[in-house]
């Protein structure tokens, strides 16, 4: 009997490399050749030729070039990283309140959902761009004034009316601009949104009842309940952010990749995306190892 | 009754307990009658009076926050709808009204030019029921293909076991986390210098330049390895995985292959991830530019026609810049063209937005 039981569990086996082949015949050609070729072009000068690309081994010189010449790679690396540091919390935080609003009854839910979703089909395409004022192909008017999208300066306004005026230019700057993205930030929460949501409807009954019972508050139970159970889904989160922020097509660090890209410098450009992406492998993994200690999980 | 009867000789007590038991089970709950506000006022502060003061606490907090909360919730949620839909609501005006009245200060929502030209422009330059009907073989042909490949995949990773299956789904993971700019060009130069089999080449002497055709989106569609198709497959593993087991091994028993299993069982019961992962992977590839500029020359797709919009526009109806048209004023042909490239995603969504919204929160997602 145990040697037909083993047959059994390896003819399975079989299937299961039936069932992921076409995939690993795709993977094979148009993701692990490419990023083994990709990997070795940030060590060489690649021009390109009729049929083909001449390769030179330059080894580090790409590296070299990326980081200690170039004047605008490591100024826009900070800029994305100081960007993704101070937004990726504030998506966390305020996508979990609105699943946690949009998971209670009330009328109008249904609707009010199918517009928190709305950024989810919009956000990534070039309409998202020209909206949030990139007009422009040729870059002649790449200003925010051409935004289209809400805003309202919170903190200037509240510093008008307590009465300050210009205390501290820089400072203000600062505010200013984390203030008037603030509320857009609405428009990249939807995904995460949606993970939320799910793991809200996870929460088992007995949980909430219990609760319920023990007399805890809403606050209680939010902090001992709502976020122990969600905590898986906040690393799912954070690192999707992450990802999302850092591989977005608009921002600096990756228009100054396609840039270069287009001026057939492939071996700069590989460098630069390839250190770029050794960082954000580095951040996902320290984000990985910190949450592994605070996540509680079911089961 | 038998059982009862020997109970009640031994103890009468308990006998008397569970006819007691039973009398009250066989008579109906009496229905509570409606009080006015006013009598359930009194209810409560009696019924408080009666407990204890930690207790009167918590329940005349939970009154008031009971209160006050729907009104708080309800001008929040419109607040944040009106941040979302703001944009919406102005690219709506701003599409119908004439390049004037966006140098006119005190016209803010409403015109009072009402005109179509800019959607007509729009149109025209971006040559739209052509391009229209491009987008839509591209991105709902890839879409389909992708989901079944990628259900394949996921089923294959949620369900067998296997050598090498961990090394394998790393490599999935490593499509989820790699920005798809690092591998492009060994993409574009595998599509320009297309060689079957890898002996085309030496064969013939020549190179199939795949480049302009929607090779380049179905190839790797019909591989699940699409746009985005990492994170599909990590989505359908999770959903196949948390399907119980039994119901595979009842198929099984019945003589099911593999496959026909796959098909006849497990897809009908993971209905609400197939869903949407097809509307986010329409979606995805309908909002791609990225890589359909890497593979195509010629702008055939809507979300391309839209990028380069300023570009055709100043070509084609402002005739090589001889009509002098100032940044403000593009506005009005850049929200039409916006608009006109959301409508049909738009209409899809809110088609579908029923089932998406109600059923995603059941979808795979909760098993990660």
């Amino acid at each position: 009997m145990p040697r037909l039981n083993l047959s059994y569990e390896k003819k399975k086996g079989l299937y299961g490399y039936g069932f992921i082949a076409l995939w690993f015949i795709g993977a094979l050609v148009f993701f692990i050749v490419p990023v083994i070729q990709s990997f070795k072009y940030s060590f060489e000068d690649v021009t390109p030729d009729i049929g083909a690309l001449i390769e030179n081994w330059v080894g580090l010189a790409n590296y070299k070039r990326a980081f200690m010449t170039d004047p605008d790679f490591r100024r826009n690396l900070t800029s994305v990283l100081g960007q993704t540091a101070w937004q990726t919390p504030i998506i966390i935080i305020f996508s979990l309140f609105v699943a946690i609003i949009i998971n209670q009854k009330f009328r109008g839910r249904t609707f009010a959902r199918a517009v928190f979703f709305l950024p989810v089909i919009i956000a990534t395409g070039p309409v998202y761009a020209i909206i949030t004022g990139d007009l422009s192909t040729s870059g002649t008017a790449d200003a925010d004034q051409f935004s289209t999208m809400f805003s309202a300066n919170m903190v200037d306004e509240l510093l008008e009316f307590i009465g300050i005026y210009g205390f501290n230019d820089k400072l203000t700057e600062i505010l200013s601009t984390m203030t008037s993205d603030i509320l857009n930030l609405v428009w990249k929460c939807g995904i995460q949104i949606i993970i939320f949501l799910s793991a809200l409807q996870g929460i088992p009954t007995s949980a909430k009842e219990a609760a319920a019972i023990e007399g805890a508050t809403a606050w209680e139970f939010f902090w001992k309940i709502t976020l122990a159970y969600v905590s898986p889904m906040i690393l799912v989160n954070l690192v999707y952010t992450i990802i999302d922020t850092f591989t977005d097509p608009t921002n600096v660090v990756m228009e100054q990749v396609l840039s270069i890209q287009d001026d057939w410098k492939y071996g700069l450009s590989a460098a630069m995306a390839w250190s770029y992406f050794a960082i954000v492998l580095v951040v996902v993994g320290i984000i990985f190892a910190i949450m592994n200690k605070v996540i509680y999980y079911d089961n | 009754m038998e059982e009862q009867a020997v109970q009640t000789k031994k103890n009468p007590v308990l006998g008397l307990i569970s006819g007691l038991l039973a009398k009250y089970k066989a008579e109906k709950p009496p229905k509570e009658p409606k009080r006015s506000r006013k009598e359930e006022r009194e209810r409560f502060k009696k019924r408080l009076a009666t407990l204890t003061p930690a207790e009167q606490k918590y329940l005349k907090r939970k009154q008031f926050i009971d209160a006050v909360w729907p009104v708080c919730r309800a001008l929040l949620v419109f607040g944040l709808c009106f941040v979302i839909i703001y944009p919406l609501l102005y690219m709506i005006t701003a599409a119908f009204r004439t390049r004037s009245d966006m140098n006119d200060p005190t016209i803010i929502w409403l015109t009072r030019h009402f005109t179509t030209s800019n959607i007509k422009d729009a149109i025209k330059t971006m040559d739209f029921w052509h391009t229209l009907g491009n987008t839509l073989f591209i991105n709902i042909g890839c879409s389909l293909v992708q989901v079944l490949t990628c259900a394949l995949t996921g089923y294959g990773f949620g369900r067998f076991k296997f050598k090498g299956k961990n090394i394998l789904f790393g490599v999935v993971i490593l499509m989820i986390l790699m920005p798809a700019q690092i591998i492009l060009i060994p993409q574009y130069m595998f599509f320009r210098y297309f060689n079957p089999l890898w002996i085309y080449h030496a064969v013939t002497g020549n190179y199939i330049n795949l480049i302009d055709t929607a090779f380049t989106m179905y190839m790797p569609a019909l591989t699940a390895n699409g746009i985005r198709a990492g994170l599909f497959i990590f989505l359908f593993r999770q959903s196949f995985m948390s399907l119980p087991k039994e119901l595979e091994d009842a198929a099984y028993l019945d003589g099911c292959s593999p496959m026909r299993t796959f098909v006849s069982v497990m897809v009908p019961n993971a209905g609400s991830t197939f869903l949407t992962v097809f509307l986010l992977s329409v979606v995805w590839y309908w909002n791609d530019y990225y890589v359909s500029t890497s593979f195509f020359t010629n702008n055939s797709t809507i979300a391309l026609q839209l990028k380069n919009l300023d570009a055709s526009l100043t070509r084609i109806i402002f005739n090589n810049g001889n009509v002098k048209v100032n940044a403000r004023e593009l506005i009005v042909w850049m929200e039409a063209g916006c608009l006109l490239s959301i409508t049909p995603i738009l209409l899809m969504y809110i088609f579908l937005q029923k089932y998406f919204t109600e059923g995603i929160a059941r979808s795979g997602l909760t098993g990660m």
